[in-house]
Formats: C-alpha cells, sequence, structure tokens
C-alpha cells in the first residue's frame, strides 16, 4: 500500500479526488446551515414573539430573557441598627419558559447587613450616595451555592479553609462553604470585595429603596444561575 | 490523505474490541476480566433502571417521595434501587480500572487506539450518565452537584474569540432548562440519563452484530458471584436518600458521588474558567495518548514519562479525594504546593524518560558491532535511535 500512496502524492491530487472535495464541501455546508437552526430546539427559553401569538407574553417579561421579580419589604430599619446586623430574605424571580403561565419562578436568596461606616453601593440610587446598609444576592457569583452572612471572623477562618482576615477586616464577613471564597461586605471601595478563593467578582447585588423606614428590594443585578 | 484515513480506520475497526471479548484467553487474570464486567453491570444497570421507571416520578415535588417510597414501601424495592446504584458504581469502577490497566500495560497502542477512545469516551458518557441520574433523586446534594457543575460551564464564555458566542451559558441553558435549576432540569436530565444508555446499547448491539462475537463469555459462576455481590452490597448498605433540595440552603460541606470528589477539590483550587478547562485537558490527554506516546515498549518501565503522569494522576485522584472527605482544604496555601508538585514530577518523568532512552542508544550502539559486514556498505543505515 505504501508504494501506492507515495506514487499517488508523487503524482499530486488526482482529478476525482479533487472533483470530490470540490462537490463535497459546499455540500455539507448545506447541510450543516440546514441543521444548524435545528439546536433552537434546545434552547429552553421562550422568547417574546416567537411562536407565542402576539400580546400573550405578560408585559413584565417583554425584554428578552432577563428574569424580572416584584418589590419586596424586607425589614424596618429599626432591625438594623446596630452595625453588623442582618436580615436573610427571599426574592422571588419570574422568567420566561414555555408553561401555561409563560414564566417560571426561581427564588434569589439575600441578606441586607447594617455597616458601621458608609459606602457607596450601587444598589442604593445607583451609587450616588453614600449608604451604610448593603444588600447582596447569596448565589455565589463562583459556582452559585448559598453563601452565608458570618457576623463572626474567627468563625471564617475556623470553617472556610483558615483564611485570616487582615486587622482592619476583623468583621462580618461573606463566606461560600461550597469553595471557600469569602467576600468583605464593608469594603470601602467595592463592597463585597473578594478576599480569598475562587471566586472571580464580588457578589451580586440587590437595588434597593428605602420607603417610609422600610427597606424594599426591587431587581437584582442580573447574571449567574439561580 | 484520505485514502491513508480510511485504512488506518479500517484496521482499527477490525481489531476493535469493547467488552475485552477477544482476551478470553486471558481471562485467568482479573484484570482482563473487567471488560466483561463492564459490559454485565451495564445490563443489570439498564435492567433495574427500566424496573426503577415503573415507580418513579419525575418532578420536583413527587421525585424525592417517590424514591422514599421505592426504597421503603415497595416490596424488593429496596433491592431494584441497590442493583440499579451498586452496578453503575461497579461499572465506573470496572471502567476506571480497565483504563488504568491499559494505561500501564501501553494497550492503547496500535492497533488499539480506537478502542481506547472509545472506551475513555464511555468514562465521560458514564459519569454523565451518574451526574444526570443522580440528580433524579432531588436531594440537597445531587441538587447542588449539578448545579455547581453546570455554573462551571458559564465561565467557558470568558474564553477569548469563541466565548464572544455565549457558548458556555448556552450549554448550561440547554442542560438546566432556564436560568435555574427547577422541573426543566429535572426533564432534561431524566431524558438524558436515559438517552444515553438507550443509544450506546444501540450502537453496541449493532456492533455485536456486524463483528458476531460473543455478548457474555463470564462463566455462570462469574455472573453468580457478581449478582451475589450487588445484592449484598445493597442489603448490607441500602442505597441511601440523603435530604430533599432546598434551593435556599446549601449544605456544609457539598459533596458528589465518590467519582466526582477530587474535582470538587480541584475547584476549590483554580480560578473557575479553569475549574472547566482543567477537566476538558484531562479529556482531551485521554484521548491523544495513543498520539502522544511514540514511544516503542509496551512495558510501563519502557515508557517513563507516560507512567509517571499516569501514576500522578492516580495519586491526585486519591489524595484530593482525601483531602476532601476530611473538609481540609487551605486556599492560600494548597494550589501553589500542588502546582509545585506536579512542575517537580512532571520534571522527573521527562528526566527518566532521557535516562532510559540514552540507555537504549547505548545499547543500540554496542549491539549491532559483531555483525558491520551484514550491512551493505553502499546503503547508509537507518537511524533506529531517533
Amino acid at each position: 500500500m505504501g508504494s501506492m500512496a507515495e506514487e499517488q502524492r508523487a503524482k499530486g491530487v488526482n482529478r476525482r479526488t479533487f472533483l470530490q472535495v470540490v462537490a463535497g464541501i459546499p455540500a455539507v455546508g448545506a447541510l450543516l446551515a440546514f441543521a444548524a437552526p435545528l439546536l433552537r430546539y434546545l434552547k429552553p427559553n421562550l422568547e417574546p414573539g416567537l411562536g407565542v401569538p402576539q400580546g400573550k407574553v405578560p408585559p413584565d417579561l417583554a425584554e428578552g430573557d432577563l428574569p424580572k421579580g416584584e418589590p419586596l419589604p424586607i425589614a424596618r430599619l429599626e432591625e438594623l441598627a446596630e452595625p453588623w446586623s442582618s436580615k436573610f430574605f427571599v426574592f422571588t424571580q419570574k422568567y420566561p419558559q414555555y408553561t401555561p403561565e409563560q414564566a417560571k419562578a426561581a427564588t434569589v436568596p439575600g441578606v441586607a447587613i447594617k455597616l458601621p461606616w458608609k459606602v457607596r453601593f450601587p444598589g442604593y440610587r445607583g451609587g450616588r450616595e453614600p449608604t451604610d446598609i448593603v444588600v447582596f444576592s447569596r448565589i455565589c457569583p463562583h459556582l452559585g451555592c448559598i453563601f452565608n452572612y458570618v457576623p463572626d471572623w474567627r468563625e471564617i477562618t475556623a470553617g472556610y479553609g483558615g483564611y485570616m482576615p487582615p486587622p482592619d477586616r476583623r468583621h462580618g464577613l461573606l463566606g461560600c462553604p461550597c469553595h471557600l471564597s469569602i467576600y468583605d461586605p464593608a469594603d470601602r471601595e467595592v463592597p463585597g470585595r473578594v478576599l480569598s478563593g475562587p471566586a472571580p467578582r464580588p457578589p451580586r447585588y440587590f437595588v434597593y429603596e428605602i420607603q417610609n423606614g422600610v427597606i424594599v428590594v426591587t431587581a437584582v443585578e442580573p447574571g449567574g444561575i439561580a | 490523505m484520505w485514502e491513508r484515513l480510511r485504512e488506518w480506520f479500517s484496521e482499527r475497526k477490525q481489531k476493535l474490541d469493547l467488552f475485552d471479548e477477544t482476551n478470553v484467553e486471558r481471562y485467568d487474570n482479573p484484570l482482563y476480566l473487567l471488560g466483561q464486567i463492564v459490559y454485565f453491570s451495564w445490563i443489570v444497570v439498564i435492567a433495574s433502571g427500566i424496573l426503577l421507571m415503573i415507580w418513579y416520578e419525575p418532578t420536583t415535588h413527587g421525585a424525592y417521595t417517590s424514591i422514599l417510597r421505592i426504597q421503603h414501601e415497595i416490596p424488593f424495592g429496596w433491592l431494584i434501587r441497590g442493583m440499579h446504584k451498586y452496578g453503575a458504581d461497579m461499572l465506573i469502577i470496572a471502567i476506571t480500572l480497565r483504563i488504568y490497566r491499559m494505561y500501564f500495560l501501553g494497550e492503547y497502542k496500535r492497533p488499539n487506539e480506537l478502542s481506547w477512545m472509545i472506551l475513555f469516551g464511555s468514562l465521560v458518557l458514564a459519569m454523565i450518565s451518574g451526574l444526570t441520574g443522580y440528580l433524579l433523586i432531588w436531594n440537597q446534594r445531587a441538587f447542588w452537584a449539578a448545579k455547581v457543575v453546570l455554573t462551571v460551564a458559564v465561565y467557558l464564555d470568558e474564553l477569548p474569540l469563541i466565548g464572544r458566542t455565549r457558548f458556555g451559558s448556552a450549554i448550561a441553558f440547554a442542560f438546566l432548562g432556564g436560568p435555574a435549576e427547577g422541573q426543566g432540569t429535572l426533564t432534561r436530565f431524566y431524558a438524558i440519563h436515559f438517552g444515553i444508555s438507550v443509544l450506546l446499547l444501540i450502537l453496541v448491539e449493532l456492533y455485536f452484530i456486524f463483528t458476531r462475537r460473543k455478548r457474555f463469555n463470564l462463566s455462570p459462576t462469574a455472573i453468580g458471584i457478581l449478582l451475589l455481590m450487588l445484592v449484598a452490597a445493597s442489603w448490607i448498605f441500602p442505597a441511601e436518600m440523603g435530604r430533599r433540595a432546598d434551593p435556599n440552603r446549601t449544605p456544609l460541606p457539598i459533596l458528589s458521588d465518590w467519582y466526582f470528589l477530587a474535582l470538587y477539590q480541584y475547584v476549590k483550587y483554580t480560578p473557575p474558567l479553569w475549574a472547566g478547562l482543567g477537566p476538558g485537558l484531562l479529556i482531551a490527554y485521554g484521548m491523544l495518548v495513543p498520539f502522544l506516546d511514540r514511544s516503542k515498549g509496551r512495558r510501563p518501565s519502557e515508557r517513563p514519562f507516560f507512567t509517571v503522569v499516569g501514576v500522578m494522576a492516580l495519586t491526585y485522584f486519591l489524595v484530593f479525594t482525601a483531602l476532601i472527605l476530611f473538609n481540609i482544604a487551605v486556599i492560600g496555601r494548597d494550589p501553589h504546593i500542588v502546582l509545585i508538585i506536579t512542575a517537580l514530577t512532571l520534571t522527573l518523568g521527562f528526566l527518566l524518560e532521557i535516562r532510559y532512552r540514552r540507555k537504549v542508544r547505548a545499547a543500540e550502539a554496542a549491539a549491532p558491532k559483531p555483525a558491520p559486514r551484514a550491512v551493505p556498505a553502499a546503503r547508509p543505515a537507518p537511524s533506529s535511535g531517533a
């Protein structure tokens, strides 16, 4: 066989192979072009106007695939009077989906923390005014576990991979039990700064308002898997 | 080139051996029974899986309860479920051991490259099947395992150039059935879990029909012993249930099926993009190792570099599994240690390889001296050492 192949190589590409390749490439291309849209079958979300009668898409879902939630009062300001006190809550979002209601609910657990100093937090008036209350989604931006708010930093050192915070950060910290990411909710420049572990970014923030002394969350920074 | 590729393929196809069915004369060595054990346990898993489908309810509300019922109320439910679980464990163990056998004995070399690639791919599919099947219980451990694994895929969007297509998120969404883990995920996982085995079963049946080989070469005694092992395991260690899945509480520590544990420890140590790329590279290495390893010999001592890599992989698997079970991880320190050990081990393997090759070359240079006249002077001797 070796000699035959060598002979062929010496002659260069023969006519038949050449024609086969020239005819084959467009044929395969056309086949792929027809097959590629079928991948759409695997995509779960319901896009407005795609196979759904106009006007049947719930109005709050009209902007693409982003999940939406109802405003949720989470705590009165007096409940968060003490520095490092906190309040857990669960925010419900709806996202577009092929169901009779055209939508499905997913929950995002969150935590509101009172800081002893003021920081610029993007969830409060777009970060234009400093605030001493930060509200984070507890879904870890790393791989989606639910992380904890730990008021005592010694527990972080003991239970979250032996991280020893520097002296100016020995206060309440956020720690994820899965892969041991640690965040500082009270960092003066970037609230939620990653102190240790594999997390690529600070936790996602909740957008909140203060209405008559009550903290009301209205939305959560998009992205991630709930 | 096309011609040569076809020829390469047809030669491998003739020598294809999926379940050690061409190694019958070596069955006195248990290492060569592994392929047959793979086939046997796979059939057990399929049969018990079909029986489980009779009672299982694939909904987020009903899944956990229906499995509780299978385990505790339905006559022999515990047995069927145990056979399914321990059969799957046996399958994974047998495939893994067989991969290590083929690796250390150089059995992936010509003409077995294709057999090796199929076997390696089947381990990946078996692990996917394990992950998807595990979620069907809808308990805490499975819920968080699935969420973590699928979130890893999202980070593939960070890759330069191809990341812009957001194919990582597309993969995650296709598995999850939406931006959250819920009923859609359960339905899709059920389909994948079932589909993998159905597709492979059809392919394997075609393979047996075309090659006209015998499916079961195990003796009735061996089959009896294996069945007895599975029954005993399901009786003595009833398959566990865990707690019902709660999307708002992460258990501490999160664990998974035993064959994913080492991967979990690795994920703690690396930035999340590498959590996806690392296993991908490992799979790529496994698939390509028959072509990377150009050494002549088959014995472990005749290809030191690849032996060292294999031993290192096995050691890491065991050590990482132990570390996560004892919940030991110091994020600031461990990754450096791991990197240094890896670099040192690879260097050691490289040095051993060089030393071995030098020795071979020295032996070759010393050997042909007695008969220099046998080679005609006109033709230069082929350089065999290179």
